[in-house]
C-alpha cells in the first residue's frame, strides 16, 4: 500500500480521473450484458452433477407397474366420477381410498380474498408413517385437483393415490410420506404449507389436524392428459425467484432421462437441440419467470419455507404411459429417502439452459452486479462533483494563460504556497435532496396499495388512469419544486446522486436474492445514469443543465421506459390481459407473499420519477 | 463333609420349593387391527438382596449386577425405542406406557450418594459402564443431557426411609441414538436362556427391527416385604413390538413387495367400470390368518425354566383374541382359556417347539381397542433460522372427567425458550386460560453446561384440547460443536407425560415424538470460504483506494470537538431563531 499511495494521492485532483465515471458506468453496463450473453457457451456453463452422494439417483430398481396399473385405472375412474361433485363427496371418496390403503386422511379448508375474488377450496391429505421413523422428517407427494391451467389433474391425482397404496407396502421408508391432494394449484398448496408451519391466517385457513416432521422434499405430479405422454416438463421456479436445490432437479432429470428414458424439457422449450440460441432462450425464459417471481406451480409455495420442491408435468402425446411417471416418482422418492441431511450440498442459485447444463451464481452474478455498480459509480462521481466549486479555468476559457491564484499558508513555522482552488470548501446542502428522495420513495406505497387492494374489475381502469397521471407527474413535480425552492446546481447533482445511490445499492442487494429481477430493473433504468446533466467534474450551472435537444431526447427515453409503459408493453408482447396480470400480482401479494410489486413501485418507480424530475427542472 | 453337602443341598432344595419362582417369562400377543399385531415379551427375575450383595448371581445377570453395585444404583430404568406408537389406530399403550421410552435411548436411575455432585459422578460411572454393556452411546449423556425431574418419576422400589434421603434421581436421553441389533444381542445375553430357548427364541433382529414400533426396557428395583425383613432385587426385561402382519408374512427370500399378479388382486366387482383393466381394491385382507413362524420367522423353541418346583408348567404364551376365533396350537402345549376376558394362554414343555395358527375369520374378530386417556402431539411452528416455537396439542378424549398430568420436557441448551411466552389455551378459545397450568417447575439452561428442564402440572377439562405453546431462540454454535451431518438438524428429546394416578388406576406414561430442530448451519464447503475471503480482500482494497482518492484530509487540531455544551447552545440557538421567525411572521401579519 505504501508503494501505491503516492500514485493514488497524485491522482486525487487529476481532472482526467473525474471525467472517467460516465464511461466507466457505460462500460460496466456493456460488460454486464455481454457477460450474460456469453453464459450459454460451453466455456462458461457447466454440466450438472449430483453433489449430494447420498441421493444415488436411479440406483434402485422400480417395481411400480403390473397389477398396480389396474388399481390406477380404477382410481382414475373414481376421480373422473368426482368432477362437479361438492367438497364433501370429494373428501369422502378420497378418504375412503386413503383408509383402504391403510392411511389416515385429514382435510383442511381454506379461503383467500384477493383482487375482489374469493379463492376457496379444501385440501385432503394423508400421512404414511415411516415404519420405523420417529416423525422427525417427511417428504411430500402433491397432486393438485386442478393444474395451473385449471384442467382436472385426473391422471396426476389417480397416480398419487395409487402410489400411496403402493408405498404403504414398503418398509424401507426412513421419512414419513405425506400424500397431499390440494384443491387447486396456487391457493391450496400455500394454505397447506402455511398451516404446516403454523403461519396461516386463522380462521380463513384452517389449521392442520395431522402433522409430521420437517419437510425435506416435495414432488408435484401434474398430468391432466387422458392419453400417454411424450415427455416430462419440470417446473422449478419458486415464489420471489427462489429456486429449489439443484440436486433435487438433477435427481429428477437423471432418473427420468437416464433410468427411464423419458425426455425432459424446461421452461416450455418443447424443442431443444442444444444450440446457442436455444440455450440462451431457455435461460432468458427462466430469468423472466424468476424475475416475475410468481407461483409457477403447486411446488412454488413450498420453496420460501426452505423446502425444496419441483413439479413434474406430463406433456405431449407419445409413448410413455402413466406407470412410467409413477416409476419416476417412485425412484425420486427412493432417492429422497436416502437423504441424511436437508438438501444443502448443491446450488440454490443457478440458471439452467438445458436439463443438464447450468451456470452457478459465481459465474452469472457479475453480470447483474456490474449493472448495479454502474449506478453506484455515477452516484459517487456526482457526490464528488457536488463538492467541487466551479473552476475559474473552465468558466473563462479566454484567459487560459492566466495564473492560478495562490495563497501563502504559514503554519508551525513553515510556509507553503497552495493554489487557492484547493483551499476553498463547498458545503453540501443535503436536506432538500435527501428529503425529496425519501419522500418519493415513500410515495411508491400509493400505487402499491391501490393495485393490491382494488378488485379485478376496476384494476384495468385504475391502471389506465395511473399511466396517464404517471406520464404527467414528473412535470408537475418538477414545476412544484421549482415554484417553491428553485434547485441550485448542487441540489441537482445531489438529488441524482442519492437517487442513483439508493438504486445501485438496492439492485446490488437484490442481485444476490433475485438475480433476474435486479438485472431487468437495472437494465430498464440505465438511462437514469446518463440523463439530467452533461458530463463535467464540478458544480457549474452551465454544465448541469442540459441542452434542449438532449433534454427532449431524455424525456422521450424516460417516458418510453416508465414502469407503467413497460407493464403495458409486457402485456402486449405476451398477449396477456392487463387486468389478469394485475389481479395475479395482487393474488401473489395477498396469498404467496410476492415482493415483485414492492420492487417495482417502491424502488424502480421512485428512481424513474426522480430521473424525470431532474430532466425537467 | 459329605453330610454337610447333603445338608446344604436339601436346604437349597427346600428354599427353592418354598420361595416364589425366581424367573418367569411370558409372551402376550394381541392383534391390534387387521394389519398389525402387538407382541409383548416379558422376562422377570428375582434374587434376594442378601445374595445380590454377596455377589451370588443366578438369574440376575452378573454383568449388570456388578455395574449397579459399583455405581451404587438402587433402581434403574433403561429404554431403547424406535418408531412411534400410533395411538389413534392402536389404542392405549401396553403396560400403560410405563415400560417404554422416547425415541432413541432413555435412562433414569436412583443413585445413592452423599451429595449432588457425588450422585452425578456415580451417574457418569453408570452411563459409561452401561454404554459398554449395551453397545449404545450412553456415555454421551453428559451434564447437558442430564436432568433431575421433580414430579415426573417416582421410585418403584420399596426402600426404607432412612436410605431414601440420599437417593438422587437422574434422567438422561439420547434421542438421536439408533437402536439396532448391537443393542439387542447384549439384551438377550442377560437372559438365562440367552435367546436360545423359550419365547426369547423369537427375538430375531430382522423381525424385531422391521417392526412398526418397538421398545426394549430393563427395570431393576429392590422390593421389601412389608415389615422390611426380607428384601429382594427384581429385574424385568421387556420387549414390546408392533408388527405389520402383511410385511412380516413376506417370505425372507423374497422380501420385495412387488405388485401381485393381477389375477390375485381382490377387486370390488360392484364398481361399474370393474374389468380386467381396472380394479378398485377391496378390503379382502381383513382378519387374515397367521402362524408364529410366519410372523417371527421361526416357531418358539420350547420353553425356558417354565417348570415350577412341582413340575407344573407355567404359561409362556398368551393370545388376546375373542374366544370364538379359532387358535390351533401345535406341539404338546396346554391351553387355558380365560373365561372372563377374551384371552387364552399356553404352557409349553421345555424341549418341544411350539407353533400356533390363528385362523382366518371375518373382520369382526378383534377386541375393541382401548381408548388412551390422552392424545399428545408436539410440533415446531414458524420457520427460519433465528427463532421458532413449539406447539403441543393435548387432547382429553374422556367425555366425563378431566385429567391431570405432569408434562416434562428437556430442551438442549442451544434452544432457548422464553418462559413468558409459555401459554396454554383451549383449542376452542383464542385467549389463554391460566387455570390449565397449575404448577411450573423450570430450571433454565446454562450455555454448554446444562439444558432447560420444564415440568408443568397441567389439567385438561373433559372432551377438550389444550394447546400449549412457547417461543424460543436458536443459538449459534461454535463450528466445532456441529455434528458430522450438521445439516440434518438437532434432535430434541420427546416430552414425557405422566398421568397422575386416579384412585384404583395405575399411572400412565405417554411420550411424544422427538423433534428435529434446524439450527443456522455454516456452509462448511470450500467455495463458500473462498468467496468470503476474496470478498473481504476486495472490500479492504477498494476501501483504501477510495479513501485516498476522495477523503478530505484535515489536521487533528483543526477538527471541532464534540462538545456537549456547545451542541446544546447550538440547538438552543436554532430553536430561538425558529421561534423568533415564527413570532416575527405573526407580527408581520398583524402589521399587514
Amino acid at each position: 500500500m505504501a508503494l501505491i499511495s503516492p500514485t493514488i494521492l497524485a491522482l486525487r485532483r487529476d481532472p482526467r480521473l473525474l471525467k472517467l465515471p460516465p464511461y466507466l458506468s457505460a462500460l460496466c453496463l456493456f460488460i454486464g450484458v455481454v457477460w450474460l450473453c456469453l453464459l450459454p457457451l460451453n466455456e462458461y456453463s457447466r454440466h450438472t452433477y449430483i453433489s449430494e452422494n447420498a441421493l444415488l439417483p436411479g440406483q434402485v430398481h422400480t417395481y411400480f407397474g403390473g397389477s398396480e396399473k389396474n388399481v390406477y385405472n380404477a382410481y382414475k375412474y373414481e376421480v373422473q366420477a368426482l368432477v362437479g361433485k361438492d367438497q364433501k363427496a370429494t373428501y369422502e371418496k378420497l378418504s375412503d381410498i386413503f383408509i383402504s390403503a391403510g392411511l389416515r386422511p385429514a382435510r383442511q379448508k381454506y379461503e383467500y380474498y384477493a383482487a375482489g375474488n374469493t379463492y376457496s377450496g379444501e385440501n385432503v391429505y394423508a400421512i404414511l408413517h415411516a415404519p420405523r421413523g420417529d416423525a422427525t422428517e417427511a417428504i411430500v407427494l402433491v397432486a393438485a385437483w386442478t393444474n395451473m391451467d385449471g384442467d382436472l389433474n385426473q391422471s396426476g391425482v389417480a397416480l398419487a393415490l395409487a402410489l400411496a397404496r403402493y408405498f404403504k407396502r414398503w418398509s424401507l421408508w426412513s421419512k414419513d410420506i405425506i400424500i397431499l391432494i390440494t384443491g387447486d394449484s396456487r391457493a391450496g398448496p400455500q394454505a397447506w404449507v402455511d398451516a404446516y408451519h403454523d403461519e396461516h391466517t386463522s380462521p380463513l385457513v384452517a389449521p392442520l389436524p395431522l402433522k409430521s416432521g420437517a419437510l425435506q422434499g416435495v414432488v408435484v405430479i401434474d398430468n391432466a392428459l387422458d392419453h400417454p405422454f411424450e415427455s416430462l416438463h419440470i417446473v422449478y421456479d419458486g415464489i420471489n425467484g427462489q429456486l429449489p436445490n439443484l440436486d433435487l432437479l438433477n435427481t429428477a432429470v437423471s432418473i427420468a432421462s437416464g433410468q427411464l428414458g423419458i425426455g425432459i424439457s424446461l421452461q416450455r422449450m418443447w424443442k431443444h437441440n442444444d444450440s446457442y440460441q436455444e440455450r440462451l432462450q431457455t435461460m432468458l425464459r427462466g430469468m423472466v419467470s424468476q424475475g416475475l417471481g410468481h407461483s409457477s406451480g403447486p411446488h412454488s409455495s413450498f420453496i420460501p419455507y426452505h423446502v425444496d420442491a419441483i413439479t413434474l408435468q406430463a406433456v405431449g402425446d407419445g409413448g410413455q404411459d402413466e406407470m412410467a411417471m409413477g416409476r419416476c416418482v417412485e425412484s425420486i422418492f427412493r432417492s429422497l429417502n436416502n437423504l441424511l441431511e436437508h438438501f444443502h450440498q448443491s446450488f440454490f442459485f443457478y440458471l439452467l439452459m438445458q436439463a443438464n447444463r447450468f451456470v452457478s451464481i459465481g459465474t452469472y452474478l457479475p453480470s447483474a452486479m456490474l449493472v448495479a455498480v454502474s449506478f453506484t459509480i455515477m452516484a459517487i462521481a456526482l457526490w464528488i462533483r457536488s463538492g467541487r466549486p466551479p473552476s475559474p479555468k473552465a468558466a473563462s476559457t479566454d484567459f487560459e494563460k492566466e495564473k492560478t491564484e495562490m495563497e501563502v499558508v504559514r503554519k508551525d513555522g513553515m510556509t507553503a504556497i497552495i493554489p487557492k482552488e484547493n483551499l476553498t470548501i463547498l458545503e453540501r446542502q443535503l436536506f432538500l435532496p435527501v428529503a425529496l428522495v425519501v419522500a418519493v420513495h415513500f410515495f411508491g406505497a400509493i400505487p402499491l396499495y391501490v393495485f393490491i387492494n382494488s378488485s379485478r374489475n376496476t384494476l384495468p381502469s385504475y391502471f389506465v388512469v395511473f399511466t396517464v397521471l404517471n406520464s404527467l407527474l414528473p412535470t408537475v413535480l418538477a414545476n412544484t419544486i421549482h415554484y417553491y425552492t428553485p434547485l441550485t446546481p448542487q441540489h441537482h447533482l445531489l438529488l441524482q446522486s442519492f437517487s442513483l445511490l439508493v438504486l445501485g445499492m438496492f439492485l446490488a442487494t437484490l442481485a444476490t436474492v433475485n438475480f433476474s429481477l435486479s438485472l431487468f430493473v437495472g437494465l430498464l433504468s440505465t438511462p437514469l445514469s446518463f440523463t439530467g446533466y452533461s458530463f463535467s467534474y464540478s458544480v457549474d450551472a452551465k454544465e448541469v443543465f442540459p441542452s434542449p435537444a438532449r433534454k427532449y431526447v431524455s424525456i422521450l427515453v424516460l417516458q418510453l421506459l416508465s414502469p407503467t409503459v413497460v407493464v403495458w408493453a409486457v402485456c402486449y408482447m405476451w398477449g396477456v390481459d392487463l387486468g389478469e396480470m394485475l389481479a395475479e400480482a395482487a393474488f401473489g401479494w395477498k396469498v404467496n407473499g410476492l415482493w415483485t410489486q414492492v420492487v417495482i413501485w417502491c424502488i424502480w418507480w421512485p428512481a424513474w420519477m426522480l430521473g424525470g424530475v431532474l430532466v425537467l427542472v | 463333609m459329605k453330610r454337610f453337602f447333603c445338608l446344604l443341598l436339601s436346604l437349597l432344595l427346600g428354599l427353592l420349593v418354598s420361595a416364589d419362582p425366581d424367573y418367569k417369562e411370558l409372551l402376550n400377543l394381541q392383534p391390534l387391527n387387521p394389519a398389525s399385531l402387538l407382541a409383548s415379551f416379558n422376562f422377570w427375575s428375582k434374587a434376594s438382596l442378601q445374595s445380590y450383595e454377596q455377589q451370588h448371581f443366578k438369574y440376575i445377570p452378573r454383568s449388570l449386577g456388578q455395574i449397579l453395585q459399583h455405581a451404587k444404583t438402587r433402581e434403574l430404568h433403561l429404554r431403547f425405542s424406535t418408531g412411534r406408537w400410533d395411538d389413534e389406530s392402536w389404542g392405549a399403550r401396553p403396560w400403560g406406557g410405563t415400560k417404554e421410552g422416547g425415541t432413541g435411548v432413555e435412562l433414569w436411575a436412583w443413585v445413592e450418594a452423599d451429595s449432588d455432585s457425588g450422585s452425578f459422578a456415580r451417574w457418569v460411572t453408570l452411563n459409561n459402564a452401561l454404554s459398554g454393556l449395551f453397545c449404545a452411546s450412553l456415555n454421551f449423556i453428559d451434564s447437558t443431557r442430564t436432568t433431575r425431574p421433580r414430579m415426573t418419576f417416582e421410585p418403584t422400589s420399596s426402600v426404607s426411609n432412612t436410605s431414601s434421603e440420599n437417593m438422587y434421581l437422574l434422567h438422561g436421553t439420547l434421542p438421536r441414538e439408533v437402536v439396532c441389533t448391537e443393542n439387542l444381542t447384549p439384551f438377550l445375553k442377560l437372559l438365562p436362556c440367552k435367546g436360545k430357548a423359550g419365547i426369547a427364541s423369537l427375538l430375531d433382529g430382522h423381525k424385531l427391527f422391521d417392526a412398526s414400533w418397538q421398545s426394549m426396557a430393563i427395570d431393576v428395583r429392590s422390593v421389601c416385604s412389608e415389615d422390611g425383613s426380607e428384601c429382594s432385587i427384581e429385574m424385568e426385561q421387556t420387549v414390546d413390538m408392533v408388527l405389520d402382519v402383511d410385511r412380516s408374512k413376506r417370505p425372507r427370500d423374497n422380501p420385495i413387495p412387488r405388485p401381485i399378479p393381477s389375477e390375485h388382486l381382490h377387486c370390488d366387482i360392484s364398481k361399474p367400470y370393474a374389468s380386467n383393466e381396472a380394479c378398485f381394491p377391496s378390503d379382502a385382507d381383513l382378519g387374515q390368518s397367521w402362524t408364529i413362524a410366519e410372523i417371527f420367522g421361526r416357531p418358539i423353541q420350547g420353553s425356558c425354566l417354565s417348570e415350577d418346583s412341582q413340575g407344573q408348567l407355567r404359561d409362556s404364551v398368551c393370545i388376546n383374541v375373542p374366544l370364538d376365533r379359532e387358535v390351533n396350537p401345535y406341539g404338546d402345549a396346554v391351553e387355558t382359556k380365560n373365561e372372563a376376558g377374551s384371552g387364552r394362554c399356553f404352557a409349553i414343555p421345555a424341549s418341544k417347539p411350539f407353533e400356533m395358527v390363528l385362523s382366518h375369520i371375518g373382520p369382526q374378530t378383534f377386541n375393541d381397542i382401548s381408548q388412551p386417556p390422552l392424545y399428545a402431539s408436539r410440533s415446531f411452528t414458524g420457520h427460519g433460522q433465528e427463532r421458532g416455537g413449539v406447539q403441543t396439542l393435548l387432547t382429553n378424549p374422556s367425555r366425563t372427567s378431566s385429567i391431570e398430568f405432569v408434562y416434562f420436557e428437556t430442551l438442549p441448551w442451544f434452544m432457548k425458550p422464553y418462559l413468558h411466552t409459555l401459554d396454554a389455551r383451549l383449542s376452542t378459545s383464542s385467549t389463554s386460560s391460566p387455570e390449565i397450568i397449575k404448577e411450573t417447575f423450570y430450571r433454565p439452561a446454562l450455555d454448554r453446561r446444562r439444558g432447560t428442564q420444564l415440568e408443568l402440572l397441567v389439567s385438561v377439562p373433559a372432551a377438550s384440547t389444550v394447546v400449549l405453546t412457547y417461543d424460543f431462540d436458536k443459538a449459534i454454535l461454535r463450528y466445532t460443536e456441529y455434528p458430522p451431518d450438521a445439516n440434518r438438524g438437532f434432535d430434541v428429546a420427546p416430552a414425557v407425560i405422566r398421568l397422575l394416578p386416579v384412585e384404583g388406576q395405575a399411572e400412565v406414561y405417554i411420550r411424544t415424538s422427538s423433534l428435529l430442530l434446524p439450527l443456522p448451519t455454516p456452509d462448511f464447503s470450500m467455495p463458500y470460504n473462498v468467496i468470503i475471503l476474496t470478498s473481504t480482500v476486495m472490500a479492504l482494497a477498494f476501501g483504501m483506494i477510495f479513501n485516498l482518492l476522495v477523503r478530505r484530509f484535515v489536521g487533528a487540531d483543526e477538527v471541532e470537538g464534540w462538545n456537549l455544551a456547545a451542541l446544546k447552545a447550538k440547538a438552543r440557538g436554532r430553536a430561538m431563531a425558529l421561534l423568533d421567525r415564527v413570532l416575527r411572521k405573526g407580527k408581520e401579519k398583524k402589521v399587514q
